[in-house]
């Protein structure tokens, strides 16, 4: 998969309100096998282009593609099945009362097998170290707890790339460090990933590339 | 400030009384067509964003088959236009109960957005004016503006739980109402968080510290706004005193 683009943004244009652009004609390809790092200031364009990869939102010119397949033609869930994305707010992303349920739920629904479900919900919950709160609610949690949850629910599907927007949200330097060792434990298990931040110091602990956007527009391109 | 034509909301608030009661008055579909044709004529006199709005009721035409349907199954007047055996699935008192409910829907809404062409702190003053408690008239535009946060978040949570490889629209109908039990989680949750930020917020900046409020927001009625409101409700009333003539 190295060197093939798994997520291409071609001529992307996105505006809220008509006749201002927030992505202006925007072309990327984005790897797999690495973190790519999108960096901007407030208002630059940097949820709103990670909304747009993953489809939530729908450009208003231009086409994106994941492993070269257009993602209009591709349902959320789809999507979603290939790629896990963590809203800036992960409370956004609970829906159950109880931990262990948030991360068994949706595969339930679908169906899983219940032993292989148990297997997995408890090697997530040891990985992100969340056994001792698995009966609490998940609105009930730690921000950096909270985080965790958010992206372990993403990984349970088994997404081949992660598209985390502004992670260390509300994270102390301790659980930034936390968050940094787990996302190196991920990337050493083939998940590439994009993380939207602004937050620096987090950044450069992790990332292979880095894009800079400015007005929705790269202004900056470089890998290390 | 008011966007488009200058009127004190109040003015506003009675022309979208009347409007809305001719709408609820008149039964047949031409006198409806004519009450929605005022009604979008009014509101692009206040220069309302009538394409927007079209696009809004666009979604109302899958609840016009619904009703057409169930109408044509409960009446047996009217002509069947379709029918399986000798049960009528499509009639013509359907057809037209269905138009009339959209066309009520179209009134409503389009007369509502005339309001929208005020601020949230206008419409407030001309109800404390009116003699409204604050307290009740500021409730009142607090549900108005947050309204839309509330379709938002819904929006947000069904995208996010599609992300999470649900495909809502291709399941079977037991698993779907499963999921929209699991949504009702979120939403409520982030309403009451929200409710709660709110009161702290309020009662901080000390709101109904005393029992007197003073506005540096006066609003004064022109002699436009006493124009209006006469014709609107001289209109309102011959109309429906010649109606059921």
């Amino acid at each position: 998969m190295k060197g093939l683009g798994f997520i291409e943004l071609r001529d992307l244009s996105f505006e809220y309100k008509k006749d201002r652009p927030i992505i202006n004609n925007l072309n990327l390809k984005i790897q797999k096998d690495e973190i790519t790092a999108i960096l901007g200031p407030n208002g630059s364009g940097k949820t709103t282009l990670g909304k747009l990869m993953m489809g939530i939102l729908k450009p208003t010119e231009g086409q994106a593609f994941i492993l070269n397949k257009d993602i209009s033609e591709m349902t959320l869930a789809q999507i979603g099945s290939k790629i896990g994305y963590l809203f800036q707010n992960p409370e956004k992303q609970f829906f159950a009362n109880r931990v262990e349920e948030e991360l068994g739920f949706v595969s339930r629904l679908k169906g899983y097998d219940e032993d292989y479900l148990e297997d997995r919900i408890e090697g997530l919950l040891r990985l992100f170290q969340l056994e001792h709160v698995r009966k609490s609610s998940p609105l009930l949690l730690s921000q950096g707890e909270k985080q965790r949850l958010a992206i372990a629910t993403i990984l349970i599907n088994e997404p081949k790339y992660l598209i985390l927007d502004e992670p260390t949200t509300g994270l102390d330097g301790e659980r930034k460090r936390l968050l940094v060792d787990l996302l190196k434990e991920l990337v050493d298990r083939g998940i590439g990933m994009t993380i939207i931040s602004h937050d620096h110091s987090f950044i450069k602990q992790l990332f292979q590339r880095v894009i800079r956007i400015y007005r929705g527009e790269v202004i900056y391109d470089q890998r290390i | 400030m008011t966007r488009g034509f200058k009127l004190d909301p109040r003015t506003k608030l009675i022309v979208v009384l009347c409007i809305s009661t001719l709408g609820i008055v008149a039964k047949d579909i031409f006198d409806l067509l004519i009450v929605l044709t005022l009604s979008i004529l009014v509101a692009k006199f206040f220069k309302v964003d009538i394409i927007r709005s079209f696009k809004k009721t666009k979604r109302l035409l899958y609840m016009l088959a619904i009703i057409a349907i169930i109408q044509s199954i409960f009446s047996s007047e009217g002509e069947a236009f379709l029918s399986i055996g000798n049960f009528t699935v499509l009639s013509t008192l359907g057809l037209e109960k269905g138009l009339q409910f959209i066309m009520r829907m179209m009134i409503i809404i389009f007369s509502a957005t005339i309001i929208t062409t005020s601020n949230s702190r206008e419409i407030v003053q001309g109800f404390v004016q009116w003699g409204l408690p604050y307290d009740i008239a500021f409730m009142v535009a607090l549900g108005i503006r947050f309204l839309p946060l509330l379709t938002e978040e819904i929006k947000d949570s069904l995208t996010a739980i599609q992300l999470r490889g649900i495909e809502i629209n291709n399941i079977p109908i037991r698993e779907r109402v499963s999921v929209y039990s699991y949504l009702f989680t979120p939403i409520l949750a982030g309403v009451l968080l929200k409710a709660e930020k709110l009161s702290i917020a309020m009662e901080v900046r000390g709101f109904r510290a005393y029992d007197n409020r003073t506005s540096y927001l006066v609003l004064k009625m022109s002699k436009w706004d006493y124009l209006i409101i006469f014709i609107s409700i001289i209109f309102t009333i011959c109309y429906i005193v010649f109606y059921f003539h």
